[in-house]
């Protein structure tokens, strides 16, 4: 585990006490005051545990826009379609599944953008990433429980599981 | 305006109930520990953001009838809404894996690709 730099503790830092802010909801000194020691303390422990990439890489007006568009409208369309799906699964009397085990290749490079996508996977229902594992190369490869296996190369069932997905965390995250 | 607002999150609500009921089906009527999971996601994702969207546009309608509730009201339900979204994926996908490590019995898969490969940990 390497040492933290200075970016990463401010922003474990501010982190915390904007949370701070948000849960106490009063701008009083002495309330401050205490939140600032708090998160100087736990931003001083967690800091090299929490960031291990570039801290304000989300500060790019492109990147933050990307992630907003991708938790406000292109995943939740994603999450409607899945539920709606496997709620009729659940719902038709012949209960139609198929279920199995796949691996999918995947082009992310960054390791938050594989949490992401892999978290993404596992949110949606009918995908669970089991794991994740890296070949020779490099590539991250994605273990998922899919309950309506569909046939064909690893690559179009990647294709059918991420869908837009993997393309708009690589726009946030490379 | 808030009296419509109302009208909103009850709307929400109720798209809400309906997911929670299509996972309770699913997750009694599934027929190995796997396919319960993800018949589960379906609660803990829309059956819960339902009730998390009908309570935020509630918390914004009491916020313009001047209620003094509605701004602690919205922040709680907003983080509630954060960490479950957080919290999720990271405990399914830990228990999905746990359970095929220690080998629950499941039905038949199409294929497995987690059994072939070989992992040393």
């Amino acid at each position: 585990m390497k040492k933290a730099s200075f970016g990463a503790w401010l922003a474990t830092f501010l982190l915390c006490l904007g949370f701070w802010m948000l849960v106490t909801l009063s701008t009083a000194p002495d309330m401050l005051i205490a939140g600032v020691i708090v998160s100087l303390l736990a931003s001083l422990f967690a800091a090299r545990f929490f960031i291990h990439e570039s801290p304000f890489h989300l500060l790019n007006p492109k990147h933050l826009f990307s992630l907003l568009g991708y938790t406000l409208l292109v995943f939740p369309v994603e999450l409607l379609k899945a539920n709606w799906d496997v709620a009729r699964r659940a719902l038709s009397p012949a209960l139609p599944i198929n279920p199995g085990i796949v691996k999918v290749p995947s082009e992310m490079k960054s390791e938050y953008g594989q949490a992401m996508l892999a978290n993404s996977i596992t949110l949606t229902p009918g995908t669970i990433t089991l794991d994740v594992a890296e070949d020779e190369q490099g590539k991250a490869w994605y273990y998922i429980h899919w309950i309506d296996v569909a046939e064909g190369t690893a690559e179009e069932q990647g294709e059918t599981i991420k869908g837009t997905l993997e393309k708009w965390v690589g726009r946030i995250f490379e | 305006m808030s009296e419509i607002l109302r009208y909103v999150s009850d709307a929400f609500v109720v798209l809400g109930i309906f997911f929670a009921f299509a996972g309770t089906v699913g997750l009694l009527r599934m027929p190995d520990a796997f396919c319960r999971m993800q018949s589960s996601t379906n609660i803990a994702t829309l059956g819960l953001y339902g009730a998390v969207i009908g309570g935020l546009v509630k918390a914004v309608s009491m916020i313009l009838e001047g209620h003094e509730l509605g701004w602690t009201m919205l922040v709680k339900i907003a983080l509630i809404g954060l960490f479950s979204i957080l919290a999720n994926p990271i405990g399914g996908h830990s228990i999905a894996k746990a359970a095929y490590r220690k080998g629950v019995e499941h039905t038949e898969f199409v294929c497995d690709k987690y059994g072939e490969d070989e992992f040393d940990d």
